[in-house]
């Protein structure tokens, strides 16, 4: 039994022209239903990013201005609407990175250089682990609980 | 410019990872715990920042976490931007935020280098 051969220009058309495509549209449940809201946060967790990172150069720049410059921003900081806005960044951040993680193993390849990947369970426990790890000796020894 | 696109992604990749890891721990301790009053003032004092932050390791740390995140999160407003119907502005919308991104970079850059000066 023979099978037909498919054509791969079945769909070429007649004579050259622009390419006709429908516009881009929203998919159905798009903002606000099924898994967009999540999406759509994990991506708004940018601004806590660059906010975050802007604030932080901020404090840099003014630990190189002296003494008096790093006491004013310390004390800046102590302001309600900085408290409100960390207290936000810190959660959205942490949700943030912790998602990161779980999506993490989806893009990795089958092998990671000579070996085989680990479980994803393992690799997310992995990456999990080293976030708190990071965020408890790092929150003692910038806060003086050690050295 | 497809030589480039490694560095590009590692730039937003890193920017996700090393924000997402290191910016927690700076918000944490500096903006809450130094702004709620938690965090023992000598702990956060001149002498000892100053210290960390000019100590080598102290310094690559601090040009990470506040470079590396502009680019992970101007990737993801500029996504953003586009899923909400932007993709004819996209050009200048995203030049706008990888834009901020470079000059904060460097801000961020030379904020620590003027450290060690």
């Amino acid at each position: 039994m023979t099978h037909a051969v498919p054509r791969v220009d079945a769909m070429k058309p007649s004579k050259p022209g622009p390419t006709r495509t429908a516009p881009p549209r929203p998919p159905d449940k798009f903002p606000g239903g099924g898994r967009y809201p999540a999406y759509l946060a994990f991506g708004a967790c940018g601004a806590f990013l660059m906010i975050s990172a802007s604030l932080l150069t901020r404090g840099i720049w003014a630990l190189g201005n002296g003494e008096a410059a790093w006491d004013a921003y310390r004390a800046g900081l102590g302001h309600p609407a900085y408290l409100v806005y960390h207290v936000a960044a810190f959660l959205g951040l942490t949700w943030f990175v912790l998602r990161l993680f779980r999506l993490f193993p989806a893009t990795q390849p089958y092998r990671i250089g000579p070996l085989k990947r680990p479980p994803d369970a393992v690799l997310v426990a992995g990456l999990y682990g080293l976030f708190f790890t990071v965020l408890a000796v790092g929150t003692l020894f910038l806060g003086g609980a050690m050295l | 410019m497809l030589k480039l696109e490694p560095v590009i992604w590692g730039l937003f990749s890193g920017g996700m990872m090393i924000g997402g890891i290191l910016l927690p721990v700076y918000i944490l301790v500096v903006a809450l715990g130094g702004g709620f009053g938690v965090v023992d003032g000598q702990a956060l004092g001149y002498d000892r920042v100053f210290a960390l932050a000019t100590n080598p390791i102290g310094s690559l740390v601090l040009v990470a976490a506040a470079a590396l995140p502009l680019w992970g999160g101007a990737h993801h407003l500029r996504h953003l931007w586009i899923d909400f119907g932007g993709l004819k502005s996209d050009g200048l919308v995203g030049g706008l935020f990888y834009g901020a991104a470079l000059v904060g970079s460097v801000y961020a850059v030379l904020a620590v280098l003027r450290l060690h000066g």
